[in-house]
């Protein structure tokens, strides 16, 4: 059974097909990544999963069940843009959302005394949120959304305006969820993250659905096609060889596409004659960042 | 269901906790307390210092009359005025004027009443004081006059008149007031009483529908409302909020309709205590009002706070609010302006019809039920009529608010908002 099946869904708003004939699922257990750029349609997509939003045609199941007020319940939901009540106590907001995810509010008081605590803002439970730091605001906002203990995690962007302390708490609290079985539905621009977080992914573009599967796999069919190199000295040589595509700068490193065929010995031939120092030369599957701007950039050309 | 109540609890509890909801409690009928007795006092307040005036009769001859007439006494015992000089007929009146000026500044003399020539053709007399401010000096020393000069012109017709108040006081007419219950002596309590309540329901039904607005927006621009609608539906959170909202309206109402019975009830002793001999009339509020009160102002708040709500979720900031609020407002306000029309006449078709127009029937049908109890069926009647556009408004108002909500950007327009009903 699929965590999320989204079966050939259609949603416009007046003259804008926001998504179009969109299909995928993302099976049970998996961290799945929701990609696309800007206005392509992944807020209403998740808005239709939650039941915020109708589609127009098309079907959508959440672990096998058509969507219900109990369907709403499975999901924990963290949106880009933050926000709770301004003038209430932490812990009254955490309470309320909880008793409204379907726990007493018993069992909601019980789970943010830990939830607090284990992201130590206990000694601010009776602080009204207006009076927390735009980080701390963040950690409760997490925890309103995991708190129901939910079957299947919509978290988009989470690790905006966290510190890496907070960050690296919010990634572990991740994967233990994952462990108890949850299923994780990252929507986020750092390509990155995707790359270290999730087993699978859907690329959303204009609304439809360009390219989804196994992360690795797909990774896998594009080939090492792309050269890693950290040197000291004139990285001119790279182009001046006629081998290869495009040139990424990083600093420390430089990143590079062969062109079809090309071998990559003579680009290695070429930096030797030129004097340049080499530290590390590899040949690597192209960067995510790369798949994506080949797919939405080749699509808007 | 559980849900609903989550909201409505949540809403009810964080709005009576609130500040502003404890100060407009108590202190409206503190303040309104306080003003009555205010009222009472300065009405009934008194100088307790005899003033000294002087009289420059231009027409000559009225001062002893005017004397006489301005003999009464103070409460306490003290004669009220006393006539210090009289100027008859002087050579140079500017000089005169003049002379008692400077006096009235040195402070010898609190005053001076000026007769112009002629007084008895229909001529104004003037009276000179530093504080012109006190009503019952104006009506004192008017009557005074007045007696001197209608005394004159008698015997210049040749009517000799000795005591005038006994020839001429007028005749007092009563009111009473005929309902099925039977007949109350009207001292004005009747239209106090439509009056108050009429505005009572004006001012809590723009109050708690900018209330109800302020709650919606305020979800939309903190931006939970996409976490709220991700766990209940958007309009078991409208009507969670809407009633929650009510909720709180009706514990201010019943705390100041408690208070409102307590100063009923002791108000008449609170005054006699403040000054003895002041009677109040008694404020009858007949059965009828008391029921059809709750009953037209909830139904008006559902009608209204709808409205307000959809206001709420179409604006994205409360500058954008505040320039919406007007289809909300302007019927509220309307209903308001035609208290004249409906007091002047209940009964009159212009009345009849204005009260059984739903946007108005609930301050207006008040009015007329607390002046004079309109025919039954125009009450069944005006009720049905704003239930079914009460039903349709907050239909159609959910129908905005649940597309409103996650909309944010500039303002929309009324054939946007329209366009937002028709959405599936």
């Amino acid at each position: 059974m699929d965590a999320v099946l989204v079966d050939r869904v259609t949603k416009s708003y007046d003259s804008v097909t926001a998504v179009n004939d969109l299909s995928f699922a993302i099976k049970q257990g998996a961290v799945f990544g929701l990609l696309g750029p800007n206005g392509a349609g992944k807020t209403t997509t998740l808005r239709m999963m939650m039941r915020i939003l109708v589609p127009d045609t098309g079907n959508i199941r959440i672990l096998g069940e058509p969507l219900t007020d109990k369907t709403q319940d499975l999901i924990g939901y963290l949106p880009e843009e933050r926000g709770l009540y301004q003038r209430m106590e932490i812990g009254k907001i955490l309470v309320f959302l909880g008793a409204l995810k379907g726990l007493t509010e018993k069992e909601a008081g019980r789970r943010t005394g830990a939830w607090l605590e284990r992201f130590e803002l206990t000694k601010w439970t009776k602080k009204k949120l207006i009076d927390l730091s735009k980080g701390m605001q963040q950690k409760v906002q997490f925890i309103a959304a995991v708190i129901h203990q939910p079957p299947l995690l919509i978290l988009d962007e989470p690790f905006t305006g966290l510190d890496p302390v907070n960050a690296i708490l919010v990634k572990d609290i991740m994967l233990e969820l994952r462990a108890q079985g949850a299923t994780i539905i990252l929507s986020t621009h750092r390509m990155e993250q995707v790359e270290m977080m999730c087993d699978s992914i859907c690329l959303i573009h204009h609304g439809r659905n360009v390219l989804h599967g196994d992360l690795r796999a797909i990774k896998k069919s594009y080939g090492k096609n792309t050269l890693r190199i950290e040197c000291s000295g004139d990285g001119n040589f790279l182009n001046q060889s006629g081998l290869v595509e495009n040139v990424n700068h990083f600093g420390e490193v430089t990143e590079a596409k062969l062109k079809p065929g090309a071998d990559p010995q003579e680009i290695l031939k070429a930096a030797v004659r030129q004097g340049v120092r080499i530290n590390r030369f590899e040949l690597v599957e192209p960067p995510l960042n790369d798949i994506f701007i080949e797919k939405v950039g080749g699509a808007r050309a | 269901m559980r849900k609903f109540w989550l909201i409505v609890k949540r809403e009810y509890v964080t709005r009576v906790r609130t500040k502003g909801f404890i100060f407009a409690t108590i202190l409206i009928p503190i303040l309104s307390t306080g003003f009555f007795a205010f009222s009472i006092f300065m009405a009934t307040r008194q100088n307790d210092r005899t003033m000294n005036i002087a009289i420059l009769d231009n027409s000559g001859g009225f001062a002893d009359a005017i004397s006489k007439s301005l003999r009464n006494n103070l409460p306490n015992g003290l004669p009220a005025f006393r006539v210090v000089q009289t100027i008859d007929r002087p050579s140079s009146e500017k000089d005169a004027r003049k002379e008692l000026l400077a006096q009235v500044n040195a402070g010898s003399l609190d005053g001076f009443l000026v007769l112009p020539k002629n007084i008895t053709g229909a001529k104004a007399a003037e009276f000179h004081t530093r504080n012109t401010g006190d009503f019952t000096l104006e009506g004192t020393i008017g009557h005074a006059v007045s007696d001197a000069v209608i005394t004159r012109r008698l015997s210049d017709r040749g009517i000799h008149v000795e005591n005038l108040r006994d020839v001429i006081h007028n005749v007092e007419i009563k009111m009473v007031k005929v309902t099925r219950q039977g007949e109350t002596e009207e001292k004005g309590q009747t239209f106090i009483t439509a009056i108050v309540l009429a505005m009572l329901l004006y001012m809590t039904l723009i109050m708690y529908g900018i209330v109800t607005m302020r709650s919606v927006l305020e979800e939309k621009t903190t931006r939970i409302v996409e976490v709220l609608i991700s766990a209940v539906t958007p309009f078991q959170l409208l009507a969670g909020k809407i009633i929650g909202v009510a909720a709180v309206a009706f514990t201010q109402y019943l705390i100041w309709i408690t208070s409102a019975s307590l100063l009923g009830a002791y108000g008449g002793a609170m005054a006699a205590a403040l000054r003895p001999g002041s009677s109040i009339p008694t404020l009858h509020v007949p059965p009828l009002v008391l029921i059809s009160l709750p009953v037209y102002f909830l139904l008006g708040y559902f009608l209204y706070a709808s409205m307000y709500a959809a206001i709420g979720a179409a604006a994205s900031n409360e500058q954008d609010a505040q320039q919406m609020q007007l289809p909300a407002t302007l019927p509220i306000v309307m209903s308001f302006i035609m208290f004249n029309v409906l007091l002047r006449d209940p009964n009159s078709t212009m009345s009849v019809v204005l009260s059984e127009i739903p946007f108005f029937s609930p301050i207006l049908m008040l009015l007329r039920i607390s002046v004079q109890t309109p025919p039954l069926w125009q009450i069944a009647l005006s009720i049905l009529l704003l239930i079914l556009t009460a039903l349709g408004v907050v239909y159609l108002s959910a129908r905005i608010y649940r597309v409103g909500v996650l909309m944010y950007g500039k303002r929309p327009s009324l054939v946007e908002i329209l366009r937002w009903v028709r959405y599936t």
